[in-house]
């Protein structure tokens, strides 16, 4: 398999303060590699600097064998890499359609924008059935289901989650679990970023632990390892 | 009595358009960025400006004014959006507002300097016969105004709803972050917005300054002021709410210059500022959450 996404040495800070102390790690084409970590482990900065949303200090973001890092978001989406944010983040006082209508800005193919649009509801019935409905009335999950399908509608080579499980009722979260899954079945390169690390392992096919602005272990689920990692994921190393 | 009545409503409504298109052009701004931009109409005096010195050094027709104006003050808008809302379009909304301050008295001051005078002549947009309807009369001019507030007022909802530009602002308007990673190009879309609202601003100044008849640097602080206050009473970031808000505005202001003589009418327009900021600072109709808030 190739490397669809490499980030080394990455730096990332808030003023004075380094939310990402030199992150390395590379995610696999058509694998979903999990990102865990206890909260203020620099998981969300992580995303959000690779989205472009927040600009590195230091370091690289190679993509598909271009330099993405600091580049503006638009650009970065143009790329292909697309990022359903932490805390979703849909367009609240837009419906569903122009929240999908939204993701899809970059393209003109307005044929296959809507065949597109389609192929969402199918996957997403529930956003069918509220598809002139604003966004802001829909329910957590089904708010996630949203940001999901309209991350998916710039056709990204890499879509990245940001805690999609956060603050959504157990059955929810299988089912967006679920959803995941289904995306990598049909190919999707996917990188997740979940406190869940239970249901994160079950579905990934590669791992990174990150404590306290770095990257402190990773390795592949199923390993003995994992015990301890998922621990540590919940509640930092003992020396935090 | 009944007739005064009638004709002030008539005479208001007439201003009350241009108010309204003040208004329109606010609301966009404040609607995209979060934040008051002071020099918005500063820009379109200087716009007016621009279009008081064609007027006074070389012949020009009417509609020529007119596009002079709404270019000069669009391009003054660009340069405001580039030296104040740019650079801190993540940062400091107060910084922004007294940058926009600062470019205020720039304004100001380079028109003084080009022209010295404190007030010129401005020709008027038609020199027609008003029409009647029995003791009514209503000026050509009005119909124009009335006519412009509907149709930017149209032309923006469709904008809006239908075009993928306006999907863009929206989305900018909605959620700032979600529209980044939507991949719209946010800095451009705020700069076109600005083009726009400045734009409409333009429109605005020119039909005011053409029915006043003159211009004076004052024009500046008037058009914020008046664009500001039909922005307030039509519940902050609603374009329907600035429209209604500019007509009523425009409306109250011809019956108490009736009423209460030509000195009361930016008075009340003060006063009322004053009553609503202290009794209702979202404006008379609070803009819901959903739609209205385009």
């Amino acid at each position: 398999m190739s490397v669809l996404l490499e980030i080394s040495d990455l730096v990332t800070s808030y003023g004075k303060i380094e939310a990402l102390k030199g992150v390395s790690l590379s995610v696999e084409h058509g694998s979903i590699t999990c990102l865990l970590g206890p909260n203020g482990a620099g998981k969300t900065t992580l995303m959000m600097t690779t989205a472009g949303i927040l600009r590195p200090k230091r370091g690289s973001i190679r993509f598909s064998g271009s330099e993405i890092a600091g580049r503006a978001p638009h650009a970065i989406v143009a790329q292909g890499v697309a990022l359903v944010p932490e805390n979703r983040l849909v367009f609240p006082a837009m419906t569903v359609i122009d929240n999908l209508q939204a993701g899809a800005y970059q393209r003109n193919d307005r044929a296959e924008i809507a065949a597109d649009g389609e192929r969402m509801f199918e996957r997403f019935p529930r956003l069918k059935e509220r598809s002139a409905q604003l966004a802001g009335t829909l329910s957590g999950g089904e708010q996630q289901m949203l940001a999901v399908a309209r991350a998916l509608m710039s056709r990204p080579k890499l879509l990245l989650m940001d805690e999609p499980s956060l603050g959504l009722a157990p059955l929810v979260v299988e089912e967006i679990f679920r959803i995941i899954a289904e995306l990598h079945k049909d190919g999707a390169t996917i990188f997740l970023v979940e406190q869940n690390a239970h249901l994160a392992l079950k579905v990934a096919q590669h791992f990174y632990l990150m404590e306290q602005g770095k990257v402190s272990f990773s390795g592949t689920p199923g390993a003995l390892a994992e015990d301890e990692v998922i621990r540590r994921a919940y509640l930092g190393s003992a020396k935090s | 009595m009944l007739f005064d009545l009638l004709q002030n409503t008539l005479d208001g409504l007439a201003m009350g358009s241009a108010y309204a298109l003040l208004a329109v052009g606010f609301t966009l701004i404040f609607g995209v960025l979060r934040r008051v931009n002071l020099s918005y109409g500063p820009a379109i005096m200087f716009g007016a400006y621009c279009a008081t010195w064609v007027h006074l050094n070389f012949q020009a027709g009417v509609l020529a004014l007119a596009l002079i104006t709404i270019a000069g003050a669009a391009l003054a808008g660009a340069y405001v959006e580039r030296l104040c809302f740019a650079p801190h379009r993540n940062g400091s909304a107060i910084a922004a507002m007294v940058a926009s301050f600062a470019l205020w008295m720039q304004f100001e001051e380079l028109v003084t300097l080009v022209m010295p005078k404190h007030l010129y002549d401005f020709p008027p947009m038609l020199s027609a016969d008003p029409i009647s309807f029995g003791p009514l009369t209503l000026p050509i001019e009005a119909l124009v105004m009335l006519g412009c507030a509907l149709a930017i007022g149209f032309g923006l909802q469709r904008l809006l709803y239908r075009s993928r530009f306006g999907l863009a602002v929206r989305a900018v308007i909605d959620a700032p972050v979600a529209a980044q990673l939507a991949g719209i190009n946010v800095p451009r879309i705020l700069m076109q917005v600005f083009l726009l609202a400045s734009s409409i601003g333009g429109l605005a100044g020119y039909l005011i300054v053409s029915t006043h008849t003159q211009i004076t640097p004052m024009l500046g602080m008037w058009s914020t002021l008046k664009g500001l206050l039909a922005m307030m009473i039509g519940g902050l970031g609603s374009l329907p709410g600035a429209i209604v808000g500019g007509l009523l505005l425009g409306v109250l202001e011809a019956h108490s210059q009736w009423f209460l003589g030509p000195q009361s009418r930016d008075l009340l327009a003060y006063l009322l500022l004053f009553a609503l900021l202290a009794l209702r600072p979202f404006g008379l109709w609070r803009a819901r959450h959903a739609e209205t808030r385009a």
